[in-house]
């Protein structure tokens, strides 16, 4: 039992929980990118998907099974020691040095870590598989007479999509597409293999330094089930929000 | 592309070290995920049946458990059970079963929601059909409910299943040599040719993930027509 307390012991340092808060921080970033590129991708998807065309809906399948029946960590393996391999040597050492975009005169984006980069490149492609499939249901959702209306009115099938499709399939996909967001906060923890300081890498780090195995892995836990769980909320929230809209408009 | 850099390390990526060292590579991911699939689908069932059949401070309190594990990331449960159990159970838990132990929680608490929403879609009518017949509320569930439930619930189970095979390769972070781990060492020992390596894993997965895919699929197929054809002899006699 004495090893049980030994690990309950004391709290950490001031120092090392500024760590784990670092960690969260770009937990929270890459997982905001990630998010908003696998959506956009994932309606690219989706539409392909859809479509008559063969020459689009094939290499969209293909792109599915690819990506859904490989792990995330050996395609963020590939990403990060691969695709340089595969690149020009300058192209490499071009994306490997800093660079800076200044906005304006206060504004500077700067450019990202080569673990950065291949963590956002390869959580999207990962999850734009994943978030295409929902959205994908949410377009199925939506009644076909709404297509031919559209066609009706003279829309092209694209303004078809853009203006009658989409903002109501995203609509019916909200509820699912939060659980992917769930899961890209969970898959973030991935990229710590690649070496990208995120909550799971600076909580490892933690435990290396402190011995702490308890704190450092209890903080980092308390972290990821808190944004989960405010995820969760707001998922609640919209669906009561949306419950409330329909009787609503049922009423009158 | 480079190809001799597979065929050279195609043992090594295949079993890894054995006979002569432990069994690793793709055989070793094979077992664990094996292992953690019969592991995850027992929980999944316990706990899903348990979701469905209790009230109150208990089900709140399962209800709860099942929503840690699905909030927490993998590596993170992973961290747990293998710095965790040799301190708490004070024997020198291997690597592999720690993972084994880490996917299984997950896993079933993911699919314990399947095995609760599979057995809450079977109508109410069953359920007074069997009470009214004199049998027990757990008789019911075993004869009548589960067996229509397993049904519908195949295919969140073989998502489940192929979900496990990919995250098993998060045994690579705590050092247990599965196929992303030698993968990830052949790597470091040759430097050169990475894509060609982390391109053939991912074939391995990729075969290893829709093979049991198709595999459920026939399997669905395979009992479909009998089951049609036994509603069809019901219906016209």
């Amino acid at each position: 039992m004495s090893e049980f307390q030994s690990l309950l012991g004391q709290a950490l340092a001031p120092k090392y929980l500024g760590w784990l808060v670092d960690g969260l921080w770009m937990t929270l970033h890459v997982s905001a990118v990630v998010a908003l590129l696998s959506t956009l991708l994932g309606i690219m998807i989706a539409a392909a998907r859809s479509s008559e065309r063969r020459w689009l809906t094939l290499p969209a399948a293909v792109f599915l099974a690819v990506f859904r029946n490989t792990p995330l960590l050996v395609q963020l393996f590939f990403w990060y020691f691969g695709i340089s391999s595969l690149m020009p040597e300058d192209s490499t050492e071009w994306l490997n040095t800093v660079h800076s975009l200044a906005l304006g005169r206060y504004l500077t984006l700067s450019w990202p870590s080569f673990e950065l980069l291949c963590a956002i490149v390869g959580l999207s492609l990962y999850s734009a598989a994943y978030v295409s499939e929902e959205i994908r249901a949410g377009m199925r959702g939506v009644a076909a007479a709404q297509q031919l209306a559209g066609a009706a009115l003279g829309l092209t099938r694209w303004q078809v999509l853009r203006y009658v499709v989409l903002p109501q399939a995203l609509r019916i996909a909200l509820p699912p597409l939060l659980g992917q967001y769930m899961n890209i906060v969970k898959n973030t923890s991935l990229t710590m293999a690649i070496g990208l300081a995120e909550l799971s890498y600076t909580s490892r780090q933690v435990e290396a330094q402190t011995f702490k195995t308890f704190q450092a892995f209890g903080v980092a836990t308390l972290f990821y089930v808190a944004v989960i769980a405010v995820l969760e909320m707001l998922g609640q929230l919209l669906q009561r929000r949306r419950r409330l809209a329909m009787t609503g408009s049922a009423r009158r | 592309m480079q190809l001799s850099v597979l065929t050279d390390n195609l043992p090594y990526l295949l079993w890894g070290a054995y006979p002569d060292g432990p069994l690793g590579g793709a055989a070793l991911t094979v077992l664990l995920s094996l292992g953690s699939a019969l592991a995850s689908a027992a929980l999944g069932l316990l706990l899903g049946i348990a979701l469905s059949m209790s009230r109150g401070l208990l089900n709140f309190m399962l209800t709860a458990v099942i929503g840690f594990f699905r909030a927490i990331p993998v590596p993170m449960l992973i961290f747990w059970t293998y710095f965790l159990l040799p301190v708490v159970f004070h024997v020198d838990v291997p690597g592999v079963l720690s993972v084994m132990c880490a996917l299984a929680l997950i896993g079933g608490a993911y699919l314990a929601h399947s095995v609760h929403a599979g057995i809450s879609g079977i109508g109410a009518g069953q359920w007074s059909a069997g009470l009214s017949l004199g049998m027990t509320r757990v008789a019911v569930l075993q004869h009548i409910v589960l067996p229509q439930a397993l049904q519908m619930m195949l295919p969140s189970f073989v998502n489940q299943w192929v979900t496990l095979i990919k995250d098993s390769s998060l045994a690579y972070i705590v050092g247990v040599g599965e196929l992303s781990f030698v993968a990830a060492q052949v790597n470091s020992r040759v430097m050169i040719y990475p894509a060609e390596i982390f391109m053939f894993i991912g074939l391995i997965y990729f075969l290893l993930c829709s093979g049991l895919g198709w595999f459920a699929h026939w399997v669905a197929g395979y009992f479909r027509p009998a089951q049609d054809g036994r509603l069809r002899q019901a219906t016209t006699t």
